[in-house]
C-alpha cells in the first residue's frame, strides 16, 4: 500500500465520526503507529518485536470490506493480512482458504432419529473442527434426548450425562439448518450474514457488530454469541481455516455452524457426519439426484422441524 | 385502393371515437376498483404474501428440477484412498461403488492357517476355539451359532443359506439374506455412511465396519461431552 496515503488515513480529522470506542481505538492506535513508524526512521524494529508489522496489518484489517463486497485481490490480500498476523501473535501456522462455492452444489443434511444413540461425539468433532470457544463451552450442536411420541425438543433433555441410549428415548441432533428462507439473514441489520449460492448461511465476523437480533429471529437456537474472547489451547487449534468458517472469532460477534465450510467445499463430510459412530447423519448435494441425500428424501418418511414457520430449512429428520 | 383505404380510414375514425368513450368508462371502473382495492389492501397485500412463499415452492422446488447428475468427480480434491476399499458387487444409481475393506482387520486371518486336521492342545483351547468371542447374534432360539455365517469346510469364507461362498470383504452379501431392508437402505445410502467424502468416487463403510458381527448391536456408554443449560 502507498505509505503516503496511509499516514493521510492516520490524520485524526479524516476520521469518520463513529463511537466512542471505536473512536479510542483508533486513537490509540494512530499514536501506537506513529511511534512505531518512529522507531522505523530511527533504526528499524527491535529484534522479536513485530509491533509495528501487526500494528500496519491491523490497521489494514479494520477498513477492509464485507466479504461480499471484497474483490478476488481483496480477498487474498485479507486472507493473507490474517494468516501472518496469526504468526505474528499466536506463533501458528494457519492456512485460510476463500473457496467459492461450487456450482449445481446445493447442501442438504438429513438426521435418523431412529439410529442417533445419543453418543455425541458429532459436537466433540465439531468443537474441535471449528476452533469453538472451549471456556462457555459453546457448542454449535445440542442433542436432545426425547421420549418418544415428541416432537418438540423444548420438552427433551439436552443437558443429558447418562449411559445412552436408554431404553424408550430416541435422540435429536438440532444444528444451524441453513433455512432458504432464513429469518436470521433478515434480522441483520449490518448484512453481516447471508446465504451463500451452495445454500450455507455465514457470518462476516468482521462485519458482526453482536447485536443478537439474529439469535432472536433463529426459531431452532442456531446461534451461538461469544460473550468473552473465545479460547482455544493452542495445541488444539484447526489451523485449516475458512474466512466464512472456523477462523479465530473476537469477543461480540455471533458464529454459527457452517456446514464445516472449511471441509464441504472440498468434498469432505461435516466434521459431525464423518464423526458420527452410527450413521445417522447423511450429507450431501441435494441437486444431484444420485446422492445419499436425495435418496433418504426419496425413500424414507422425513419431516423439517418447525416446517410450518415458512423457513425452508435444509435439514431432514428421517426414521428407518 | 387508395379509395377504399380512405374508407377504411374513415371506419377507424368512427372506431376510434367508440374506443375513447369505452376507454373513459373503463377508466372509471378501473378508479372505482382501484378505491376498492385501496380498501382490501392490508387483506391483499397479507394473501399475496401467502402466495409468494406457496408459490416460490423453494428448496423442494429445486430439488424436484434437479435431474441431472452431479459430476463431483471434477472436484480438484478427489478421493484420497487412504484406506483399503474393494469394489461391491451391488449397484448403485446405475453405477459402481467401493466399500471399506474387511479381511485386513482381520488379525488372524487366513483362517485356513490354524484350521486343519491338526489336534489342539489343552493349554491352547482358549485361543484355537475362540473363547474371546461373545455371540449376541438374534434372539432368543434365533440365536446363531458360527457356522450359520461361517462356512464350515472353508473357514478362509463365509457362506449364505444356499451354501453360496462369500468373500469376508463382502459381508453385505451374508447379512443382506435377514437384514434385507438394511442392505436396501446401505446401498441407497439411508443406512450406513460413506466415508470421508460426500464428493469424489463412492466409498461406504461395509456392514463390519460398524457392527461387530459377533454383537452387531450398539453397546450402550457414556457420551462423549455434555452440553451446558440452553438458559444459562
Amino acid at each position: 500500500m502507498d505509505t503516503s496515503k496511509k499516514e493521510g488515513q492516520m490524520k485524526p480529522d479524516d476520521l469518520p465520526e463513529e463511537k466512542s470506542t471505536r473512536r479510542t481505538f483508533i486513537k490509540k492506535l494512530s499514536i501506537a503507529a506513529a511511534a512505531g513508524s518512529a522507531g522505523l526512521v530511527t533504526g528499524g524494529c527491535v529484534g522479536g518485536d513485530n509491533t509495528t508489522e501487526k500494528l500496519g496489518l491491523k490497521w489494514e484489517e479494520y477498513f477492509k470490506k464485507n466479504y461480499r463486497m471484497m474483490t478476488d485481490k481483496e480477498k487474498k490480500e485479507t486472507v493473507t493480512r490474517l494468516e501472518k498476523l496469526a504468526k505474528l501473535e499466536d506463533d501458528l501456522n494457519i492456512q485460510m482458504s476463500t473457496q467459492e462455492p461450487r456450482e449445481k452444489v446445493l447442501f442438504g443434511y438429513a438426521f435418523n432419529i431412529s439410529r442417533c444413540k445419543g453418543y455425541m461425539d458429532c459436537v466433540e468433532a465439531c468443537v474441535k473442527e471449528n476452533n469453538l470457544d472451549r471456556n462457555s463451552k459453546t457448542q454449535y450442536i445440542r442433542v436432545f434426548e426425547m421420549d418418544s411420541g415428541q416432537q418438540d425438543p423444548t420438552r427433551g433433555d439436552g443437558k443429558y450425562h447418562h449411559e445412552v441410549p436408554v431404553e424408550n428415548k430416541y435422540y435429536m441432533g438440532i444444528q444451524c439448518f441453513h433455512c432458504e428462507n432464513a429469518p436470521c439473514i433478515k434480522a441483520c441489520p449490518t448484512k453481516a450474514t447471508w446465504r451463500e449460492p451452495d445454500g450455507i448461511v455465514v457470518v462476516d465476523y468482521d462485519w458482526c457488530i453482536g447485536c443478537r437480533y439474529c439469535m432472536a429471529a433463529c426459531p431452532y437456537w442456531g446461534r451461538r454469541f461469544n460473550w468473552g474472547e473465545p479460547e482455544v489451547p493452542k495445541d488444539e487449534i484447526n489451523t485449516k481455516q475458512h474466512y466464512l468458517g472456523n477462523r479465530k472469532r473476537m469477543k461480540g460477534v455471533m458464529e454459527k455452524c457452517t456446514f464445516c465450510v472449511q471441509r464441504t467445499r472440498q468434498g469432505k463430510l461435516p466434521a459431525c457426519a464423518e464423526a458420527c459412530p452410527t450413521g445417522s447423519r447423511v450429507f450431501g448435494n441435494l441437486l444431484d439426484p444420485d446422492s445419499e441425500i436425495r435418496y433418504v428424501l426419496k425413500h424414507k418418511k422425513v419431516f423439517r422441524f418447525k416446517e410450518e414457520l415458512g423457513t425452508d430449512p435444509k435439514f431432514w429428520y428421517f426414521m428407518d | 385502393m387508395s379509395r377504399s383505404y380512405d374508407f377504411n380510414r374513415d371506419q377507424e375514425g368512427i372506431y376510434q371515437n367508440q374506443m375513447t368513450r369505452t376507454k373513459t368508462v373503463m377508466k372509471k371502473i378501473l378508479l372505482r376498483s382501484g378505491m376498492l382495492l385501496l380498501v382490501l389492501a392490508p387483506g391483499t397485500v397479507f394473501m399475496s404474501g401467502v402466495s409468494s412463499i406457496a408459490s416460490s415452492g423453494g428448496v423442494m422446488e429445486r430439488i424436484h428440477h434437479a435431474d441431472k447428475p452431479y459430476d463431483s468427480m471434477k472436484m480438484d480434491k478427489a478421493y484420497h484412498q487412504q484406506v483399503k476399499t474393494v469394489r461391491a458387487k451391488e449397484s448403485w444409481q446405475g453405477g459402481m461403488f467401493r466399500v471399506l475393506a474387511r479381511k485386513d482387520a482381520i488379525t488372524r486371518f487366513r483362517c485356513s492357517v490354524c484350521h486343519t486336521d491338526k489336534v489342539v492342545r489343552v493349554k491352547d483351547a482358549q485361543i484355537f476355539t475362540h473363547g474371546d468371542i461373545e455371540i449376541n447374534h438374534g434372539k432368543g432360539e434365533n440365536g446363531l451359532e458360527c457356522i450359520q455365517c461361517h462356512d464350515e469346510e472353508n473357514r478362509d469364507f463365509l457362506s449364505d443359506s444356499s451354501g453360496k461362498l462369500i468373500d469376508f470383504d463382502h459381508s453385505y452379501q451374508l447379512c443382506g439374506q435377514c437384514h434385507f431392508r438394511q442392505k436396501r437402505d446401505w446401498i441407497g445410502g439411508a443406512h450406513g455412511k460413506r466415508d470421508a467424502y460426500w464428493a469424489g468416487e463412492r466409498v461406504i463403510r461395509n456392514c463390519t465396519s460398524c457392527h461387530n458381527p459377533h454383537s452387531p448391536a450398539f453397546k450402550t456408554k457414556m457420551p462423549e461431552t455434555y452440553s451446558l443449560p440452553l438458559d444459562k
